[in-house]
């Protein structure tokens, strides 16, 4: 599904080169769970953020499911990551402003869904996730575990083949946290391709595969 | 969609209810002032185009210079309307009016007076939209004894009764005229102004041949009002060929001798630009104009106004960027386009608008009343509706959204996710476009506040001027002629209060109204130019307090004065006399052959017009008649009021005691740039809060932005004033940047404005410096509150945030 080759990604700094990538390649076939570790600075988001297209890096080849990403103008790179990709935050981000349920519901009017067919998806996914009771509610008046499971459920809305999540349960205490993990599981099994970054072996665990980070490059697969 | 961004976007402006309070406010203040100003000028602009032929109809008038003496008069000869007519196929019709002043009549036994009349030609009906509401609606004022009334005189001399077929009389002119018709009131957007019009038929002087004497209004309906310019161009031959021989009959000289020494011509002016060219305001306009300067001046303060609320707008929103700029983020990676976001936004900043102008329109409607009475104006709610305004207001909203919102709009959707979303953006505190515009609203603000100081000072200094004569504690009873034959013993009467310190008997005052007469002067048989003339009487110098140069003044003691004079400096100039003008003598240009003139006395020049004029020549003549002016010595003003009506009731006058004070009237001269002062006062104190209200908010970004720094700061020992400073320093250096571009824009403005002025102040260092310092103060003030609340926190609160 993906394949990064040779990857390099720097930043100047008083003239030399500092890599946040450095000659990374990585594999990853559809079905995976993928737990990306590595110590705070060793390319653990830059990573995700280069997968999600969100980034751009400055040497290599990058194929989302044979397309040849480093090739493809910033319009068809976003619309690939608006039909296929899911992000998940460590640090939620869902908008203030807006209800639970308007949350989950925002990215199906930016695919312009019609409005029936999106109450229908976002009862769905209020009902599997369990907080149809919270759908009027703002993002403040919710516990931290329950926020980032509105942020899975906001990413899960468009059907993603691919969900991306930077330290998705940085945020949570270890109960909250394994009941992620364990919904996470259940997502993978259902057949979607799953990438997190997490400091946590335990985590990593649920995975079905671990790689680790340092500097830039894959020191451990 | 739609549905959707209105949701976020309304409750956007809930949450953030400080910047959109800042940005609500300023904007529907500058709407407000907008619509009222919009209003005014749409007023101001419809003057006349009420008639149905207005596009067609214009006003022939005479310019000339004589002998120096530059004349611009909106009344010509008497033969110019029917000689026109009949010359060129092009002039439809011609229509001639005749106003004469202080009319009275008399029905029923009743006098009435404090009434405009007029004569006009039967055909004036013809060319202009008056409407007739009862009597003979074709042809009111064939018969030369007609004359047609306003429903009001109608009602004042009638009542209920049918005025059709009633006599008025005019005993002063010996006429008595029957109404034929009543006609509606004119609108308060014509130059006429009348309330009784007579037939021209039964008018001597309308029949006149002379190419000499100028007295009427002359109105020309041509088949295309478009080419009038052309018609124009035909104008000096009909000069030649009527004036030029009475010319020669008249001072003796051919027409073509007169011509290379003077310029004299007929020009027209189309109807519709007769109020706003006020130039013929001091010889024989009907109604004083309003100078279309004001209307330029308020069409750029509402405009300057309407920005500056924008750049708040801007400002505010790209500050706020670093707290917008988490949900641009999170939109994107949730799958907004750039587009969507700029829609959302623009729909933020539509809402914010709708609001503002709703809160405008609501403005208006509170201080249409207020506005009317600074400006003079009558203007109704009712004309809100008016097609072009609902236009404006709705172009309006959508140019203010698009401006005010569009900047952010696009400068926000443009952030990328990932830079947003680490937390680690922050906007930058220095934007050149933001800085840029800080420095345009403080142009305009201290441009404002600089203008309102000059206009502020001239109004002063008109006030306080020598005017060569004492304005206050003098009372003027213009109606006093009504006294006939017992004026002397009224003025008897009344000099035995000891309150009177003096009485004059004439009908020339220098402020106010007054009787206007000039005279052609001629030295050694040759024509020199026309002066004004003063009939006075002896104590007519006291009594004003004017000073006496040289000479004498009238006095009874040397028996007959009548060809005796005393002239003003300017007069003396004019006429050669520099030195010593006593006992030399000139000619008066007179209907029968000229009368020879003796200087006795010399006064010192005084400002008998207003001071927007040059002081011109003027010959006092003893030749006492009409009103009084009674010089007093009291504050008790009104006592000596009551006492003086009492004597005026004893002669068993019919007319009603009225009076005036000079200084009143000569502060009415003012009147129109007293009001025009206030109003840009008002508008400029606006525009300064509204700006002040942006810097405030910006100020309030600053200092959340450098929370941490703040704290950094006092931690390492930084005091309360150093950290106001801190904060103020990039504001303050913004502000006396726009004073380098303010001041000499602004003075070049003002000096414009003060060309208006015969006598005017000039410029001052000062007036800069007040001007840099109230707009340092109160952007001070704004900045300073704001910042000493962020310098006083606690440090350990802002930095355990972080």
């Amino acid at each position: 599904m993906i394949q990064l080759d040779h990857i390099y990604k720097w930043v100047k700094s008083g003239g030399r080169r500092v890599f946040l990538l450095n000659d990374l390649s990585l594999h990853i076939e559809k079905g995976e769970f993928l737990s990306i570790m590595g110590t705070s600075g060793s390319g653990k988001s830059t990573l995700l953020n280069v997968v999600a297209m969100l980034d751009g890096f400055d040497e290599g080849e990058y194929y989302f499911e044979g397309e040849a990403i480093h090739d493809l103008k910033a319009k068809k790179r976003t619309s690939i990551f608006n039909e296929n990709i899911g992000f998940i935050f460590q640090a939620y981000h869902l908008l203030d402003e807006l209800t639970v349920y308007e949350n989950i519901e925002t990215p199906l009017l930016y695919k312009k869904v019609k409005s029936s067919e999106r109450k229908a998806l976002v009862a769905d996914i209020l009902d599997k996730f369990n907080i149809v009771g919270k759908k009027d509610l703002f993002p403040h008046q919710l516990s931290g575990g329950q926020q980032q499971l509105v942020g899975i459920a906001r990413a899960l809305i468009i059907k993603p083949k691919l969900i991306l999540a930077d330290e998705p349960t940085g945020n949570l205490n270890s109960t909250q946290s394994d009941e992620i993990m364990k919904l996470f599981k259940e997502l993978n099994e259902e057949g979607v391709t799953i990438i997190q970054a997490t400091h946590s072996e335990n985590n990593a665990a649920y995975g079905s595969r671990t790689i680790k980070l340092l500097d830039g490059s894959i020191s451990k697969n | 969609m739609l549905r959707n961004y209105l949701k976020s976007a309304r409750r956007t402006i809930l949450k953030n209810k400080g910047v959109y309070g800042i940005n609500i406010i300023g904007l529907s203040l500058g709407l407000a002032s907008c619509l009222l100003i919009l209003l005014f000028i749409l007023d101001e602009v419809s003057y006349d185009s009420y008639h149905q032929k207005s596009e067609d109809i214009v006003r022939v008038v005479f310019k000339a210079e004589i002998g120096g003496e530059e004349i611009s008069e909106a009344v010509v000869m008497p033969p110019v309307g029917p000689t026109l007519e009949k010359e060129f196929p092009e002039v439809l019709t011609a229509a001639r009016l005749r106003k004469m002043n202080n009319p009275k009549l008399t029905y029923n036994n009743k006098n009435y007076g404090d009434f405009e009349f007029a004569y006009i030609d039967p055909e004036f009906l013809e060319v202009f939209d008056l409407k007739i509401i009862k009597g003979n609606n074709t042809n009111p004022l064939e018969n030369p004894k007609a004359v047609i009334i306003t429903e009001k005189q109608a009602e004042r001399y009638f009542g209920t009764e049918n005025p059709i077929g009633k006599n008025l009389s005019f005993e002063q002119w010996d006429k008595q005229f029957t109404v034929t018709a009543v006609i509606e009131e004119f609108p308060e957007n014509s130059h006429f102004e009348f309330g009784v019009l007579a037939s021209m038929e039964g008018y001597d002087y309308a029949k006149s041949t002379s190419w000499v004497n100028s007295d009427f209004h002359t109105y020309l309906l041509l088949k295309d009002g478009e080419q009038y310019k052309n018609l124009e161009a035909k104008l000096p031959g009909i000069m030649d060929k009527y004036m030029g021989p009475q010319i020669r009959e008249a001072i003796g000289v051919s027409y073509s001798e007169f011509k290379d020494k003077n310029q004299v011509g007929l020009f027209l002016q189309p109807l519709t630009e007769i109020h706003l060219n006020p130039d013929f305001v001091s010889s024989g306009d009907l109604k004083p104009g309003m100078d279309i300067k004001y209307l330029y001046i308020f069409g750029a303060v509402a405009i300057f106004m309407l920005f500056i609320a924008c750049i708040n707008f801007m400002n505010l929103a790209t500050a706020a960027a670093s707290k917008r700029a988490k949900e641009v983020g999170i939109r994107k990676v949730l799958g907004s386009g750039q587009k969507q976001l700029v829609k959302q936004f623009l729909t933020e900043s539509f809402l914010a608008t709708i609001i503002a102008a709703l809160l405008a329109i609501l403005l208006v409607v509170l201080f249409l009343p207020t506005f009317n009475q600074l400006a003079g104006k009558s203007l109704q709610i009712i004309d809100l509706l008016q097609f072009s305004i609902v236009l404006t207001t709705m172009g309006l909203i959508v140019f203010v959204a698009f401006l005010a919102g569009g900047y952010p709009a696009f400068f926000l959707s443009s952030f990328k996710p990932v830079q947003v979303l680490k937390s680690r953006f922050a906007s930058s505190g220095k934007s050149s476009l933001r800085n840029g515009l800080v420095v345009f609203q403080f142009i305009i603000s201290a441009g404002l506040i600089l203008a309102t100081i000059v206009v502020y000072q001239q109004m002063a200094f008109i006030q306080n001027k020598d005017l060569g004569y004492h304005k206050d504690h003098i009372l003027v009873i213009r109606e006093a002629h009504l006294l006939g034959e017992q004026r002397e013993a009224f003025k008897n009467q009344v000099l035995k209060d000891p309150r009177v310190t003096s009485i004059s008997n004439s009908s020339f005052v220098p402020a106010g109204p007054t009787d206007i007469s000039m005279s052609g002067v001629l030295l050694g048989g040759e024509y020199q130019r026309r002066m004004f003339i003063y009939n006075v009487d002896e104590a007519y110098i006291p009594t004003l307090g004017l000073d006496l140069v040289s000479g004498r003044n009238f006095s009874k003691e040397f028996g007959a004065e009548r060809n005796r004079v005393v002239i003003n400096e300017t007069a003396a100039r004019s006429l050669g006399f520099h030195k010593d003008p006593i006992g030399k003598t000139f000619t008066l240009d007179t209907e029968d052959g000229g009368r020879e003139l003796n200087i006795i006395g010399l006064v010192k020049d005084f400002h008998f017009k207003s001071l927007h004029r040059e002081i011109e020549p003027l010959i006092l003549m003893n030749n006492p008649y009409g009103g009084l002016i009674i010089r007093i010595n009291t504050a008790d003003i009104s006592t000596l009021l009551a006492n003086i009506e009492n004597q005026w009731q004893k002669f068993n006058i019919k007319e009603p005691f009225s009076y005036t004070f000079l200084d009143e009237s000569f502060n009415r001269t003012y009147l129109r740039e007293q009001k025009m002062g206030t109003i840009l006062s008002i508008f400029t104190g606006l525009t300064i809060f509204v700006a002040c209200m942006g810097l405030f908010g910006l100020v309030t970004f600053a200092a959340e932005r450098r929370v941490r720094e703040i704290g950094i700061r006092k931690v390492l020992g930084s005091s309360i004033p150093e950290i106001i400073a801190l904060l103020s320093r990039d504001f303050i250096r913004l502000i006396l940047i726009s004073f380098l571009i303010a001041f000499p824009l602004g003075y070049f403005l003002m000096e414009q404005w003060l060309e208006d002025f015969a006598y005017r102040i000039e410029i001052k260092w000062w007036m800069f410096l007040l001007a840099a310092f109230l707009t340092t103060f109160i952007a001070l003030m704004t900045i300073g509150f704001k910042s000493f609340k962020a310098a006083s926190v606690n440090p350990i609160k802002s930095l355990r945030t972080e």
